[in-house]
C-alpha cells in the first residue's frame, strides 16, 4: 500500500530571490510555485503505518463464511449498517443420534439415541412451528402496537422488524438436504450467535424425539454481502481488496438510504 | 534415598493427573456408549384436544379451573393460551355452544359423545347428580358422557356434533340426528310444549324423516339447519329474522325444506353462528339468509331479514366453504383466498370495521412470504365475534374480538388482523363458541 504513488506534495508560492534577467547582478524576488518540503516522501515517511480495521458481525472460530471488515473511514458505515437490522443467512449442518455438551460434534459426549424414525416430513413440520413462533417474536419485540392500522400496514408488507435490541429471532428456516443421519438446513436470522444456531440444531434433534449435533455453520449472506463478494484465502490481497471496496460501495450506500431514509 | 522414597510415594496417593484422552480413546468410548431410544420407528402421531377460554361455566372441562383440588391452586377464569384437555377415546368432532362444549368419537363403543358445561336447559342431555338421584347437575365441570336412545349402540357411529345458544344436534350415520336442550322455539325439531321445563328433562327426540340421509348438522342461536346427502336443506327453530329460511317469520318445530335459490341446488356446506346462515353450493356460488342487520346480506337487499334463500352475486371465485359469524362471515375460494365482510372485527386493521362487498385478507398475514409460497387457507371457522383459519401446514390463526380471553393469543385484547395461536401440534380443526374454543391437534412426531 505504501509502494503505491502517494498524494502530490502541496505547492505554495514563495519569492524566490533570482539573479535578475539582463545579468546585472542585482538580486529580485519572483513568484514561483515549489513543492513544501514537510510533504517530501524522504521527511514525511511511510504513509501508512497503521490501518484502523472494524469487524461487521460476529463470527466464532468454530464457523466460517462471509466476515464485513470496514477499514478506516468505513468503520463508520458498519454502525450504520448494524443499525440497519438486516437479516444474515446461514448454511447449517446437523447430525442425529448424538447429543454433546456444547452442540458441536467436537464436545464431550452425552447421550446417544435412534433415530430411525425420523422422517423428511416430521422435520420440516417442525421446522414450520419453528418459523411460526419466531413470525411472532417478530412481530412483538418491533415494538408496534398492534391495535394500529400502521401495524396492520407493516404486516401485510411483510417490513416488521424489530430496530432495536432482541432476542435472537429466526425468519425463515427450510431443509436443504436430508440424508440419515445428516441434514443441512437454511436459516435467516436477526440479531444470532452461532451458538445459538447449534442450540437450535440440538432443540430440533429433542423435538423430533432423538438428538442432533451441529457439524457445520457457515454464514453465506451478511445484509448486502454474499459469497460472491466475499474473498476467499488465496485473494487476501491489496488488488483484490481494493476491487471489492469499489464494488460493493454502490450496494452499501444504496441499503443504507433504503433502510435509514 | 529416603527422601525420593517418599516424595515418590506421596505423589502416587495424591492427585493423580490423568493425561488427556487422546483421539482413538474417544473414539472408542463413544462406541461403546449405550444408545437411548425414545421413539420406536413405528411410533405414531398423537391426537390431542386443547383447550382455552372462559372456564368459569365449565365448557373448558378441567373441574380444578373452578374448583381447584390443592390448597395452593387457585381458580382460574380465564384460560389465555391452549390448555390440554386428557380425553379418553380420539375426539372426531367438537362444537361449542353458549358456555357449553359437546366432544364426540367416532368409535363403536356405547358412550361416543361427552359434554362438559352449562346444563340448565339439559342441552347435555341428563346428567344424573351424585348427591340426589332424582336431580340432575346444572353444571358439568368435566367432560361426561350422554347416554344416547341409540337402537344399535355397538354399531351406530356419532359423525358431528353442533350446539347453539341452549341445544344441541347430534349427526348419526344410520339412526337419524338427535336433538335436545331448549325447545321453546322448536328448534329440537318437535312440537313445542307450552311452559315445558328443560332443566333435569330426560327427553332426547330422535329425527329422522328426511329426503335423504343427513350429513351435515348446523345449530344457529336459537334455529338448526339440517343438509342432507341429496344437496337439500331443512330448517327448523325460530324464525323472527327469517334464519329458517322458509318464507315466513314463524316459529318451525317441524324440520322443513327451504326453497328460494337454493331449490334444485346440490349445496356442499351449511354454516351459521348467530341468526344468518350461510350455504355453499358444489358450483361455488354462496347463498345467504336470516338477519341482515350488520350488511352481511347488504349487496343483493335493503331488508335487515331475508327469509328467504338469496344467492349472493360475488365476483370473487370460486367458493369453498363458508363460515357465518354473529355480525360478520368470512369464506374461503378454491384458490385459498380468505374474504371477509359484514360488521365488527374483520381482520383488516382497525379501519375496517363493516363493508357489505367482501374482502380479501392478504395471504402475508397467515405465514404465505417468497420463501414458502405454498402456505393456503385451508378451512375457516366462525365464533360469534371472532374468526379462525387453518392452513395446510397446520397453523392456526385468530382474529376478532378477544372475549373473556377466547383467541387464546395469550393477551386480553382484540386482535384487529391475523394472529398465530402457539398450539404444541399440527391444528386438524377447530370449533368456535362465544368465549372459547375447542381444537384437535395432532402431536408432531
Amino acid at each position: 500500500l505504501n509502494a503505491a504513488p502517494g498524494r502530490a506534495p502541496r505547492q505554495q508560492v514563495r519569492f524566490l530571490p533570482t539573479p535578475a534577467a539582463d545579468g546585472s547582478g542585482a538580486v529580485e524576488l519572483v513568484a514561483a510555485r515549489v513543492p513544501v518540503l514537510a510533504d517530501h516522501p524522504l521527511v514525511r515517511g511511510p504513509r501508512f503505518r497503521r490501518l484502523k480495521i472494524g469487524a461487521g458481525h460476529r463470527l466464532d472460530v468454530k464457523s466460517s463464511g462471509v466476515f464485513v471488515l470496514g477499514i478506516g473511514h468505513g468503520n463508520k458505515l458498519l454502525t450504520d449498517l448494524y443499525n440497519c437490522h438486516l437479516t444474515k443467512v446461514y448454511t447449517v449442518g446437523g447430525l442425529f443420534g448424538k447429543a454433546t455438551d456444547d452442540f458441536s460434534d467436537t464436545g464431550k459426549l452425552i447421550e446417544k439415541t435412534t433415530f430411525d424414525h425420523v422422517t423428511r416430513e416430521k422435520l420440516e413440520r417442525i421446522l414450520a412451528v419453528i418459523q411460526g413462533t419466531n413470525q411472532k417474536a417478530l412481530l412483538m419485540y418491533s415494538n408496534i402496537d398492534m391495535k394500529t392500522q400502521e401495524a396492520y400496514e407493516l404486516a401485510v408488507k411483510g417490513l416488521i422488524r424489530p430496530m432495536g435490541k432482541s432476542p435472537p429471532i429466526i425468519t425463515a428456516i427450510r431443509c436443504l438436504q436430508f440424508a440419515l443421519p445428516e441434514f443441512q438446513l437454511e436459516i435467516h436470522c436477526l440479531h444470532e450467535t452461532q451458538q445459538y444456531l447449534r442450540k437450535m440444531v440440538h432443540e430440533i434433534g429433542l423435538e423430533l424425539k432423538s438428538s442432533a449435533v451441529c457439524t457445520q455453520v457457515r454464514r453465506i449472506r451478511d445484509g448486502v454481502f454474499t459469497l460472491d463478494d466475499a474473498l476467499p484465502r488465496t485473494r487476501w490481497d491489496l488488488q483484490s481488496i481494493r476491487e471489492a471496496i469499489r464494488n460493493c460501495q454502490l450496494k452499501v450506500e444504496t441499503e443504507l438510504e433504503k433502510t435509514l431514509g | 534415598a529416603m527422601a525420593g522414597v517418599v516424595r515418590r510415594l506421596l505423589r502416587r496417593g495424591l492427585g493423580v493427573v490423568a493425561e488427556p484422552p487422546s483421539t482413538r480413546q474417544l473414539r472408542e468410548a463413544e462406541e461403546a456408549a449405550p444408545v437411548f431410544q425414545y421413539a420406536g420407528k413405528a411410533a405414531g402421531r398423537k391426537d390431542r384436544v386443547f383447550v382455552w377460554g372462559f372456564s368459569y361455566s365449565g365448557a373448558l372441562g378441567v373441574p380444578s379451573f373452578v374448583r381447584p383440588d390443592a390448597g395452593w391452586k387457585k381458580p382460574r377464569r380465564i384460560q389465555p393460551t391452549p390448555y390440554r384437555l386428557e380425553t379418553e377415546e380420539k375426539i372426531s368432532s367438537a362444537a361449542c355452544g353458549y358456555g357449553f362444549t359437546l366432544l364426540a368419537s367416532n368409535t363403536r363403543d356405547i358412550t361416543k359423545v361427552w359434554g362438559m358445561g352449562l346444563n340448565k336447559d339439559s342441552q347435555l342431555g341428563f346428567q344424573r347428580s351424585r348427591r340426589d338421584q332424582t336431580k340432575g347437575y346444572e353444571y358439568v365441570l368435566e367432560p361426561s358422557p350422554i347416554p344416547l336412545p341409540l337402537d344399535k349402540p355397538q354399531q351406530t357411529r356419532v359423525l358431528q356434533v353442533s350446539c347453539g345458544r341452549a341445544h344441541s344436534l347430534i349427526l348419526t350415520d344410520s339412526e337419524g340426528v338427535f336433538t335436545m336442550g331448549n325447545n321453546s322455539y322448536g328448534q329440537c325439531g318437535r312440537k313445542v310444549v307450552e311452559d315445558e321445563i328443560y332443566s333435569g328433562s330426560h327427553l332426547i327426540h330422535q329425527l329422522k324423516e328426511f329426503d335423504s340421509r343427513v350429513v351435515q348438522v348446523v345449530c344457529g342461536q336459537d334455529h338448526s339447519l339440517f343438509r342432507t346427502e341429496k344437496g337439500t336443506v331443512y330448517a327448523c327453530g325460530w324464525g323472527a329474522d327469517g334464519q329458517t329460511g322458509l318464507g315466513h317469520y314463524n316459529i318451525t318445530s317441524v324440520p322443513t325444506k327451504l326453497h328460494g335459490d337454493i331449490a334444485g341446488v346440490n349445496i356442499i356446506q351449511v354454516s351459521s353462528c348467530g341468526d344468518c346462515c350461510l350455504a355453499v353450493s358444489d358450483e361455488g356460488d354462496v347463498f345467504g339468509w336470516g338477519n341482515s342487520e350488520y350488511l352481511q346480506l347488504a349487496s343483493v337487499t335493503e331488508t335487515t331479514q331475508v327469509n328467504v334463500p338469496r344467492h349472493l352475486p360475488f365476483k370473487i371465485g370460486k367458493v369453498k366453504e363458508a363460515a357465518c359469524g354473529g355480525t360478520g362471515n368470512v369464506v374461503l375460494t378454491e384458490e385459498g383466498n380468505v374474504f371477509v365482510w359484514g360488521y365488527g372485527i374483520l381482520g383488516k386493521g382497525p379501519n375496517l370495521i363493516e363493508t357489505a362487498v367482501p374482502e380479501m385478507i392478504p395471504p402475508r398475514l397467515f405465514g404465505w412470504s417468497d420463501f414458502s409460497p405454498d402456505i393456503r387457507v385451508a378451512h375457516v371457522r366462525c365464533g360469534l365475534s371472532q374468526f379462525a383459519a387453518l392452513t395446510n401446514r397446520g397453523e392456526l390463526f385468530v382474529w376478532g374480538k378477544n372475549l373473556r380471553g377466547c383467541l387464546g393469543t395469550g393477551r386480553m385484547e382484540d386482535q384487529y388482523f391475523p394472529w398465530r395461536v402457539t398450539v404444541p401440534g399440527e391444528v386438524v380443526d377447530v370449533a368456535c363458541g362465544v368465549d372459547h374454543m375447542v381444537s384437535m391437534v395432532k402431536s408432531f412426531t
